[in-house]
């Protein structure tokens, strides 16, 4: 079933499910943007719905309602520990299919990587309700059909604003009870069928994975690489912590302990004990994130890839790198790769992993 | 010297905004461009003055204005009848100048042209938008005979050169930090290291510590943050340096004045300028570099009257003293 309503209507409902719900949309922060006279937009509770920025794509991911950046898993004294579990309310998200389908692949990474269940995460994983956001055609870095993340079925509303009304779909008999006596229209949310770019993903067999490592476009990547790590912290489906102990400064004894999100493009990343590393150089670092993304993650669970084409990471890139185009390149280069005649042995240049 | 009878009021044919040229009988033309934007359009009337009066040539002020060299003093009056248009175009239109526009070109030199780094319209380092600022200054200065040079830069990295003008003007950024989106990586640190003032450490739970006091105001460690734990805060502050300038006996530079003022505060205080200079030089206004006449009222009594009537927003700093450093080619300036 699908409703027409206008804004006063709609902001009604939310008044209602805000009762039932924590309602969390993309959000505009003004002037508060990276760049001076720049927005922000990232997602936080909303209660109205003039407040949801519906027509640009956010700035930073939805996963931080679910895996915030710093979470105190507990606190400790000498003898004791305290779990600190969020205790969530049951949570609506206003999100695209691209970041639905992100949190697909964090399910992966946080419920069935292992013999357990990330319980922080299932916490209020599990509490969980979609509300669709209308893509109005995409933008020009998103590449979400190349990477087959354009549609879902998990949602329970699909909603499309425009300038005076807004229309809801309702996949979800639940939600019934909030759209009494609204006015029913045909509204069908409208899955984005073609991207503005289009990105051809490699065929990476494992045994060429050392001759995809010695591929010169790392080295120059490598060099406009700054390794800020911004890609990793607006994208949807990064999903790397560490977890730090922090005593308190009155008494060292007691304090709890946290995680904090992580990136792989940070080189502390990989940094053992003594100070050696995996990953030295930017070019090591940004090779890993990509094939992360577009191939171990998908060898690790046999299912699809973790980079779900949201283009955030290009959008943020401070240093102008197109995550779709060094795909596109790369899968230029594993072809030429392939091509290679049989039979001539090769000797790996890399000694990382 | 060339032999020729040429009889011209120099001091007047300078108020013009013409320069007299070592080549007798010409003169150089220089065109305002405050803040140092214009249309396009407007650069046109520079090419066809340079060709139809000047020797061809195009010289970019070092003011930051449009200068044409090589114009006959003859041809002075009919350049200034084709300055018009111009004048309207950047002065009225765009500045938002209250003056009649005659075909007399330029009313005064006095206050000069104000000049800007090209702001938060395009660069990535810059908190305000100075090319705003400039066409509200112009509006406020020109066409004022008291002398002032202002210098208009986006962020403390001061490319326009404020720090060389009478006003050096500098856009701040206050920015916020948000403990819980901080993931410790620490490259704020480092960009505040490389490029600031280094008021920030990790701390050992990998958060930041900031000292507050020598914060500079550039926001390099909001660009340089990855999760936006570093917010940019959209209120827009100013530091204010005075008494900078060149020149053959002994170079200034300026020294910072005001800290962390808004726009209102800046533009109040520079209104009290023209009364101020008018006081100390006994309403004939002659060419005086700012720092000089600060000097000659006394930093104390500047202070006074340049801020009189004006409301300080709180996080104001203005400087209690003022210690002037300068290159002293002729050693002892100060001993008469």
């Amino acid at each position: 079933m699908a409703f027409s309503l206008n804004y006063q209507k709609i902001d009604d409902i939310l008044a209602k499910l805000s009762s039932d719900y924590d309602i969390y949309a993309p959000v505009r922060l003004v002037g508060e943007g990276k760049f001076s006279a720049t927005d922000r937009i990232q997602y936080d509770k909303i209660t109205r719905a003039e407040q949801i920025v519906y027509n640009e794509k956010s700035d930073f991911s939805p996963r931080e309602i679910i895996s915030p950046i710093t979470q105190t898993l507990f606190y400790f004294t000498e003898n004791e520990f305290i779990e600190n579990l969020p205790e969530s309310r049951s949570i609506i998200i206003f999100a695209r299919p691209c970041d639905i389908n992100a949190f697909k692949r964090l399910d992966k990474i946080f419920l069935e990587n292992g013999d357990f269940a990330d319980s922080y995460y299932k916490s209020r994983r599990d509490k969980v309700h979609f509300a669709l956001l209308d893509c109005k055609g995409g933008w020009e870095s998103c590449f979400c059909v190349s990477m087959g993340t354009n549609k879902t079925s998990d949602y329970s509303l699909a909603v499309n604003f425009n300038s005076k009304t807004v229309e809801i779909e309702v996949n979800d008999s639940s939600f019934n009870k909030y759209f009494n006596d609204i006015k029913q229209c045909s509204y069908q949310y409208n899955f984005v069928k073609k991207n503005k770019i289009e990105v051809e993903l490699p065929e990476i067999r494992p045994e060429q994975i050392e001759k995809i490592s010695d591929l010169q476009i790392w080295q120059e990547y490598g060099q406009r690489c700054k390794s800020c790590g911004s890609c990793t912290a607006v994208c949807p489906s990064c999903s790397c912590f560490t977890t730090r102990d922090i005593s308190y400064k009155e008494n060292k004894k007691a304090g709890e302990r946290r995680r904090v999100w992580a990136s792989c493009l940070h080189p502390d990343f990989t940094e053992m004990a003594g100070g050696h590393s995996y990953r030295e150089t930017a070019a090591a670092r940004i090779r890993f994130r990509t094939l992360h993304k577009i191939y171990d993650y998908k060898k690790r669970f046999d299912t699809v890839n973790m980079c779900v084409g949201c283009g955030r990471c290009t959008d943020t890139c401070t240093q102008l790198i197109s995550f779709a185009t060094l795909l596109n390149r790369l899968s230029q280069e594993i072809k030429k790769l392939s091509v290679l005649e049989e039979g001539v042995e090769y000797v790996s240049k890399s000694s990382s992993s | 010297m060339e032999k020729k009878n040429i009889d011209i009021d120099v001091s007047k044919l300078t108020s013009n905004c013409f320069r007299q040229s070592k080549v007798k009988g010409e003169c150089m033309l220089q065109m305002r461009v405050p803040g140092a934007v214009i249309k396009a359009e407007h650069l046109k009337y520079a090419v066809e003055i340079a060709e139809k009066w000047g020797n061809g040539d195009f010289h970019l002020g070092t003011r930051q204005t449009l200068s044409i060299p090589g114009i006959k003093y003859e041809d002075v009056s009919a350049v200034n009848k084709f300055l018009q248009s111009y004048i309207k175009g950047v002065e009225v239109d765009t500045c938002g100048v209250e003056m009649e526009v005659d075909s007399n070109g330029y009313a005064t030199i006095g206050a000069r042209n104000i000049m800007a780094c090209i702001g938060n319209k395009h660069c990535l380092k810059a908190n305000v938008n100075t090319t705003e600022l400039a066409r509200k200054l112009e509006k406020q200065i020109f066409p004022s005979p008291y002398h002032i040079k202002i210098g208009i830069s986006g962020c403390p990295n001061d490319c326009a050169k404020g720090h060389f003008n009478d006003f050096g003007i500098i856009g701040l950024v206050k920015p916020e930090y948000d403990y819980e989106r901080c993931i410790g990586c620490g490259k704020c640190v480092e960009a505040c290291q490389g490029h600031a003032t280094r008021v920030l450490t990790l701390t050992e739970d990998k958060k930041i510590s900031k000292d507050s006091c020598c914060c500079v105001g550039c926001g390099e460690c909001i660009v340089a943050c990855p999760t936006g734990a570093w917010r940019r805060n959209p209120q827009e502050f100013y530091r204010v340096t005075i008494g900078g300038r060149a020149g053959k006996q002994y170079p200034r530079m300026g020294k910072m004045f005001l800290n962390f003022v808004t726009e209102e505060v800046l533009l109040k205080m520079l209104a009290n300028w023209e009364s101020f200079s008018a006081d100390v030089l006994n309403h004939k206004p002659v060419y005086i570099h700012g720092g000089h006449l600060i000097d000659r009222a006394g930093y104390y009594n500047f202070k006074d009257k340049i801020l009189a009537g004006v409301d300080l927003n709180p996080e104001a700093e203005v400087a209690d003293h003022i210690y002037w450093a300068e290159t002293e080619y002729r050693a002892n300036i100060h001993v008469k």
